[in-house]
């Protein structure tokens, strides 16, 4: 039993924390409604003015950066899904030789920062003709997605019980199958989980489109609103609108997973 | 169906040697119980059996065939898990196909298998209900369906009545024991639970550290156990040791000898009993079970004994008892080997 003192502390904490992540939120969605360029101060309230999401959309190109960044967001995500299950189940599930090694050499992507390669892995993509494409874009995500990605789905392929994998393989199931049939639809909330995160992850990266595109038709949001912004530094209405519409995509993906990632995020920490 | 041997067969986890040298074989149609403590190499033999685990000596052979590096699921042997391993997202009835399915059996085949299994388990109103919708016994139940529906040549079973209580569990044995009868299918089945060896296997190998103690009927190990491991493993109260120098009586052995007695041939002293006594001891605990009562009894500082007596009795912790034992029923081992020295018929209590 918790005493009615440690509640109110627990409430208060908890309040103070959600004001600190909300208010900022809060923040841009009242701005994004006030009237274009009559702004006081950031988070200000002057009436409802739907009309600047409609104007930032049109202004700022977005229907073209968005369209970027679903390519770019979906492509990466299936591909580095499809890879991550498979060698987070070799890595979990199999044993053969150099295993260790090689998945401590996977792990070397989550360490290794996105900044610090970003250079050379221009000049390679230029050598090989995919700067100004989305494979620019999507490949070194991939790349960086399947190392977390590997990592994740190996975490949960070990907490699966070895019985119901030996079981699969009496019961004349073959690896590639138990994988599919048996094991994977058990981690539902750990796939999707994987997957909210890389897309979220993917649709917020902007040194990587920023370095490897400049043609305006393949720009992911982000960077369109980074342009957005420059072009519009006194409006904050408008670039307010610009963000709440960029920022759209992601939270309404969250919202409508939030049940399986907040499963898979806790899968393993209590008995089930 | 088809037998089972083990020959010489070992099994090594680096520096650990899980099984040693194991020989031992289970005839057609035979229900053999691997009993033991926990370490005791049991549950690896049989994941060896299974295909589980990897052979580091020695042969292993269903029927006729070498197996050691048969896949599992060309072994043609079905296995029941301590924690019954259901596929979690499939239904009871997904559960009893889903082997039947890999194996390409034609979708009405399935069907009457299935129905016939759940049948045979009263499976018939849960063939919708997915593993978690169902209570322990259930899920124990869908697990054995699980195995009966493939029709295999062997049935391995690891411990498949640990997580169920006490009551279920007896009778479950005896629906396991049943059905194994009706379908007269080879059974490897393990335990840690001399009672579940005692009532369900038609033989029963001892293993302990890796090594094959004794194999025999249930009545062979109990009556002429092989030495002090598996005198004081089966039987429940297990087997007391005795010096016997320490008894005082004459027994025609050397002193040193170890005396095995069992609770049955302890006895609270009577004149006339024929019994080899009297022997004075103090009680230090008293196990009324209601049709017998077990009596913990301190013989001297280093020995204890435990006398079994029919119904109840008056006698209570801390009183003085005097008692006899029944000398067709003792049994002797060597001090420093611990194998049996000489065997004599007993009695029941």
């Amino acid at each position: 039993m918790i005493d009615r003192r440690e509640q109110a502390l627990t409430y208060l904490l908890l309040g103070v924390f959600s004001l600190i992540a909300l208010v900022p939120i809060a923040g841009i969605l009242l701005t994004a409604l006030q009237a274009p360029g009559e702004v006081a101060s950031f988070g200000a309230f002057n009436g409802v003015h739907l009309e600047n999401f409609a104007t930032a959309w049109d202004e700022g190109n977005f229907s073209q950066y968005l369209r970027s960044s679903v390519i770019v967001g979906v492509s990466v995500v299936v591909l580095s899904t499809l890879l991550s299950i498979l060698a987070g189940y070799a890595f979990g599930m199999m044993r053969f030789r150099g295993d260790q090694a090689l998945f401590y050499l996977f792990l070397l992507g989550l360490m290794v920062p996105l900044e610090s390669t970003v250079v050379p892995l221009y000049y390679d993509l230029r050598d090989l003709g995919l700067t100004d494409t989305y494979a620019a874009l999507i490949f070194p995500q991939v790349g960086v997605s399947v190392a977390f990605g590997t990592f994740w789905m190996r975490a949960f392929f070990r907490s699966v019980p070895r019985s119901l994998v030996e079981a699969a393989r009496l019961d004349g199931s073959s690896s590639w199958s138990t994988l599919w049939r048996v094991v994977l639809p058990v981690g539902r909330p750990a796939v999707l989980t994987m997957m909210v995160l890389v897309f979220m992850w993917t649709w917020n990266e902007f040194l990587l489109a920023l370095v490897m595109v400049s043609d305006e038709s393949l720009r992911t949001a982000p960077l369109g609103l980074a342009f957005f912004s420059g072009r519009n530094t006194t409006d904050f209405a408008l670039l307010a609108a610009g963000s709440v519409i960029v920022a759209t995509p992601v939270v309404v993906l969250y919202v409508f997973l939030q049940r399986h990632f907040i499963r898979g995020m806790l899968s393993g920490a209590v008995k089930g | 169906m088809a037998s089972v041997s083990f020959e010489s067969v070992s099994k090594r986890f680096d520096a650990v040697e899980a099984v040693r040298e194991l020989t031992l074989a289970a005839a057609d149609g035979e229900f053999l119980v691997l009993v033991g403590p926990s370490g005791s190499g049991k549950t690896t033999a049989l994941r060896m059996l299974a295909g589980l685990e990897s052979v580091s000596e020695g042969e292993i052979r269903i029927g006729e065939r070498v197996v050691n590096r048969v896949a599992p699921r060309a072994r043609d042997i079905a296995m029941v898990f301590q924690d019954y391993a259901l596929y979690p997202q499939m239904t009871v009835y997904d559960n009893l196909a889903f082997a039947l399915r890999r194996r390409k059996t034609p979708k009405e085949r399935i069907d009457e298998q299935v129905r016939r299994a759940a049948a045979a388990l009263e499976l018939d109103e849960l063939l919708e209900r997915k593993p978690g919708q169902l209570s322990g016994g259930q899920q124990q139940r869908v697990a054995l369906g699980r195995a009966l529906v493939r029709d295999p040549q062997v049935f391995l079973m690891d411990e498949p009545l640990s997580n169920l209580d006490a009551k279920l569990r007896v009778q479950t044995r005896g629906e396991i024991k049943r059905l194994q009868k009706e379908i007269g299918t080879t059974t490897v089945y393990v335990t840690h639970d001399q009672v579940e060896a005692m009532t369900m296997g038609d033989r029963i190998a001892v293993m302990n550290h890796g090594r094959l103690e004794q194999v025999g009927t249930p009545a062979e190990l109990y009556d002429e156990p092989a030495n002090v491991f598996v005198a004081g493993f089966v039987g429940s109260p297990g087997m007391s040791f005795v010096p016997a120098a320490a008894l005082g009586l004459d027994l025609g052995v050397p002193g040193e000898t170890i005396v095995g007695v069992r609770p049955e041939h302890a006895r609270t002293w009577a004149e006339g009993d024929s019994l080899l006594g009297p022997l004075d001891g103090q009680a230090q605990y008293v196990e009324a079970l209601g049709r017998e009562t077990f009596i913990g009894v301190r013989h001297d500082d280093e020995t204890r004994l435990v006398l079994c007596v029919e119904g109840r009795s008056a006698v209570q912790p801390g009183d003085s008892v005097t008692y006899g034992l029944v000398r067709e029923g003792l049994r002797f081992f060597d001090p420093d080997s611990g194998h049996a020295r000489r065997r004599v018929r007993s009695r029941p209590c």
